[in-house]
This record gives structure tokens, C-alpha cells and sequence, in this order.
């Protein structure tokens, strides 16, 4: 489980992100976080693995209060915790698999971890991972000859090698095509069933985590302002969450 | 003359055709000139610079070159050792020095450590080091190490670990960091997220940077012999002090032909590379 108790996070320059931000979020559950840019949705999701340190509140994850974590403490936690990101964040240079097998070395030791020796194990982790989201055939291939669909998928595997409890995606398909884009939240959806992983994605189309997404979360200047299934949003809390009417550009054109 | 001078000094407003006026800045060039002028004065005046001693003494270096031809053929198998072991001492100090530039690289990096004076404190203690010519740092590793070729190692080493050091960490610098937070965010620490997601990034141009530093490394090896800390430069200033100018002729030949080629293979192999 994943609570926000009344989060607060200020940037130097006094940018406030985040005002006061409550919330529950149970194991398992498919969240979508929606809101103009700016209003605060990445701050939220790197507060939970402390990418970003939190000014005041608390922040409990599975019984650990993410606040007071430091070194090694941290450093655990986050092996629970994976991420996607917009763009993918792959080292373009090196071959697909070696990618997915960079979220082993949080477990190795140094001395592995530099010398490249992954067990088997690991091996066979990552290589199931990949076939999870459909791209086992891609394994040794250079990640710089994938396509920005492909390219996300092994963003996944290698979040899935990490065996998390939680996925946070922060505008996982924002750079995609409108299909690709439906192909990638369907291994979102697959995976959040299947293993029961929570999701934590930052949406910047509003169709796309209407559709795909179980429960809605709309921030507005660093404030929550809607909370709900997501089939219960209407047009009048969108117009709440984004301080206007929709236009074309938030939404990406899924039935 | 005087007009063009107020026009560079006090550019003139310009008007166009509708009527509208610009202001021309006036050039830097203003400033420059006289103090680049100046600059050149003084120095003349201090280092004894002098033209009547350039044109009636200066005939001279091509006395000495035409006492270098022919070079002394004979004297190859002399020089045979002493330059496999200029070369020898290159590779190893090129090596030694890049193996430790890595970690302190990492630890120069400001996107990689994150603790402000920590970082200033680190960078400015090697750049004061860096400050050091390598004959200097050369004369210190005779006098720990005593004469010899060793000495002249270390101080290549050393001399290329620092530099290393610095072209690395200006390279990191300039990396994609997405990677690097993926992997971080997994739980991973900072040696390990920069093995796995840096590393391949700059893998190419460190091997590169290594091909040059070795180029440049012969170079400076060849006259590390010169402060008693081996190599080929030991003969050269032998050669020289004697006034043996064939020989000189036919050791500056050997330097020649085998930096020459060195260079063509580190070119050939860092083009591949690039």
C-alpha cells in the first residue's frame, strides 16, 4: 500500500509542486494521474521511490515511511519499485538484453556487477520478461534499432526482471503513437493482472487512463482534486482538473 | 587615416532608405589591437627577443641539419632497445593512468556526485596538479625512484591519469542521464547504475582517449631521458652534448618514422571506433 499524508515538496526557488497531498493507494490497483503540465504529476510519482526527497508530510510504502530511508535502506526499497519513463531511458549503445539485465545488479555485488556476470537466473529473468511483453525475438538486438513501441517494451521487462510490487510510469506512452500507444498500456494491463503489481502512471491523455486505468487521480496546482474510479469522472471534474474545457491535444483518439 | 580612425573609434549613425537610423557598435577590435600591441612589446623587451641576432645567427640551424645528413646507419641496432623501451613505457604509463582516471573521473563528475564541496575540493586539488609539466613531474620520480626508466613511467602515468581524468569527467558531463536514473531507481547504487548505464555510453571515446594519450605519450617519453628518467632522450642528450649529429640525425629519424606510424594506427583504429 502506498500512502500520502499530507505530502508537501517545495523546489529551490520556491516552486511549490506539491500542497498538501492525501492519499490511499492499495496493492494491485491501476492508477492513472492526470493534470495540466506543471500541476505536479511527475513530483508525485518521484516522491514515492524518492527520486525527489519530499519537503514535509510523510509518505508510507508497504510499512516503510520513504522519508526516513537513506543508503543502503534506500537502496532496498527501491529494488521493490520500478519504473518507466517517457523516454524510455535505455542505454542505446548496448544490446536488449543487457538492458533488462541492468535492474539485476541492484542485487549483485560490486564485483559482478562490473565484471558482467549474471547467473543464469538472472539471465532466464530477463529473458521471460521480455517474452512477457512480446519481444522475445528483439533479445540481442542493439537497443538503439527498436522502435519507440519496442523501445518502451523492454523499459518494461526491465522493470518486470526487478520482480517489484509497484510500477511507476511517468508518461509511459506520451511519445508513442496512438496504437503503439494502446499496444503498451495493454502490457500494463496484463502485467497489473497477472501479477498483481500496482501501477502509478502519469497520464498526459485523458482517454487513454479513462480506458485503461481503474481509478483516476486529477491533480491541479499541486492539490488533489479528484479521486475516483475512473468511470465516474465526467466532463465537469475535467473541466475542474485542467481549469478549462478539454482540448484536441489531451486526448490521443482511442474509442 | 584620421577619418578612418574616428570612424572605428566613433562609428557613425547609418540611415536607411525609409528613414529609420541604426548606431554601429564600435568593434572590440578597438581594445585588442593596442593591447595585443603592447602585450607583444614587452615581451620582446623582456625575453631578449632580437631580430639582427635572428638573421645573423640563424643560418646556423641549417649548419647543424646538414651535419645530420647522412644520418649514421650504423647506428641502428644501438638505438633499437632504448626505443622499444620508450614505447614500453608509454604503453604501460598510457594504461596505468587510465585505469585510475576512471574512478576518479566518477568521482569529478558533478551529474554523478552530488555534494558541492566535496566535488570542488576534489577538482580543485588535481587541477592544481595538472598545473605540473611532466619533465617536472618526471625530475621528481628520478629523484624517489632513482635514474632510470621506472621513474619515467610513473611520471607518464601520473601525467595521464590527471589528464585522463579531466577528458573524462567532461565527458560524463555531457551523457544521457536517463539511463543512469532507471537503473538508480531500481535500487541499484551509484558505482554499479554508472558500470551498467555510463560506462557503455562512453566506452568508445575512452578507448579513443586512450589511443591519443599513448600518441602523445611516445612524444613525451622521448624526452623524459633528458632529466635522467630513461628512454630514448637519454642518448639524444648524450648525442647532442658530444656534437655527434649523425647520430642525433639518425635517432631524430627513428623518432620520426615510429611516432609517424604510431599515429596512423591510433588514427586507423580511433576512426573505426568513432
Amino acid at each position: 500500500m502506498i500512502e500520502f499524508k499530507n505530502v508537501v515538496k517545495t523546489y529551490p526557488g520556491n516552486v511549490k509542486a506539491l500542497q498538501g497531498v492525501s492519499c490511499q493507494i492499495q496493492q494491485g490497483e491501476f492508477v492513472a494521474i492526470i493534470g495540466l503540465s506543471g500541476a505536479g504529476k511527475s513530483t508525485f510519482i518521484r516522491c514515492i521511490n524518492q527520486m525527489h526527497t519530499i519537503t514535509s508530510g510523510e509518505i508510507i510504502v508497504n510499512d516503510a515511511n520513504v522519508t526516513l530511508l537513506k543508503g543502503n535502506e534506500l537502496r532496498q526499497f527501491r529494488r521493490k519499485i520500478g519504473m518507466v519513463f517517457q523516454s524510455f531511458n535505455l542505454v542505446k549503445r548496448t544490446t536488449v538484453i543487457k538492458n533488462v539485465l541492468t535492474s539485476r545488479v541492484a542485487e549483485m555485488p560490486l564485483w559482478k556487477s562490473i565484471l558482467g556476470l549474471y547467473t543464469k537466473e538472472d539471465k532466464l529473468l530477463a529473458l521471460t520478461a521480455l517474452d512477457n511483453v512480446g519481444i522475445l525475438d528483439k533479445a540481442y538486438l542493439r537497443a538503439d534499432t527498436l522502435s519507440g513501441g519496442q523501445a518502451q517494451r523492454v523499459a518494461l521487462a526491465r522493470c518486470l526482471a526487478q520482480k517489484p510490487d509497484i510500477i511507476l510510469a511517468d508518461e509511459p506512452v506520451a511519445s508513442l503513437d496512438p496504437l503503439t500507444s494502446q499496444q503498451v498500456m495493454d502490457d500494463f494491463v496484463k502485467i497489473n493482472q497477472e501479477f498483481n503489481i500496482t501501477i502509478v502512471a502519469n497520464m498526459h491523455h485523458v482517454d487513454i487512463a479513462q480506458k485503461y486505468a481503474r481509478r483516476i487521480i486529477g491533480i491541479k496546482a499541486g492539490k488533489i482534486v479528484f479521486d475516483g474510479p475512473s468511470e465516474t469522472l465526467t466532463d465537469s471534474d475535467l473541466t475542474n482538473i485542467y481549469g478549462r474545457s478539454l482540448k484536441h491535444d489531451d486526448l490521443m483518439g482511442v474509442e | 587615416m584620421t577619418a578612418w580612425l574616428k570612424e572605428v573609434m566613433f562609428p557613425s549613425v547609418i540611415f536607411l532608405a525609409n528613414g529609420k537610423s541604426t548606431k554601429p557598435k564600435r568593434s572590440p577590435m578597438v581594445y585588442v589591437v593596442p593591447i595585443l600591441l603592447v602585450l607583444i612589446l614587452i615581451s620582446m623587451e623582456i625575453t631578449g627577443f632580437d631580430f639582427i641576432v635572428l638573421f645573423t645567427r640563424g643560418y646556423q640551424f641549417f649548419v647543424i641539419v646538414g651535419r645530420m645528413i647522412p644520418p649514421d646507419f650504423g647506428y641502428i641496432p644501438k638505438l633499437i632497445n632504448p626505443m622499444i623501451e620508450t614505447i614500453m613505457m608509454s604503453i604501460i604509463g598510457t594504461l596505468v593512468g587510465a585505469f585510475f582516471a576512471l574512478p576518479l573521473a566518477f568521482l569529478s563528475s558533478d551529474n554523478i556526485i552530488k555534494n558541492k564541496i566535496f566535488l570542488w575540493v576534489n577538482r580543485f586539488v588535481f587541477s592544481i596538479f595538472r598545473t605540473l609539466p611532466i619533465l617536472i613531474i618526471a625530475l621528481f620520480g628520478k629523484y624517489v625512484f632513482g635514474l632510470g626508466s621506472f621513474a619515467g613511467t610513473i611520471a607518464i602515468a601520473f601525467f595521464t591519469w590527471l589528464i585522463m581524468t579531466k577528458m573524462l569527467y567532461e565527458l560524463i558531463e555531457t551523457i544521457d542521464m536517463g539511463p543512469f536514473e532507471a537503473v538508480e531507481s531500481s535500487g541499484a547504487g551509484r558505482i554499479k547504475t554508472f558500470w551498467v548505464t555510463i560506462l557503455p555510453q562512453i566506452l568508445g571515446q575512452f578507448i579513443s582517449f586512450i589511443l591519443y594519450n599513448f600518441e602523445m605519450n611516445v612524444r613525451s617519453a622521448a624526452i623524459l631521458g633528458y632529466v635522467g628518467a630513461g628512454g630514448i632522450g637519454l642518448l639524444l642528450n648524450e648525442k647532442l652534448g658530444w656534437r655527434e649529429y649523425d647520430k642525433v640525425g639518425m635517432i631524430l629519424l627513428t623518432l620520426l618514422i615510429t611516432v609517424y606510424a604510431i599515429e596512423t594506427f591510433s588514427r586507423m583504429v580511433r576512426k573505426k571506433l568513432s
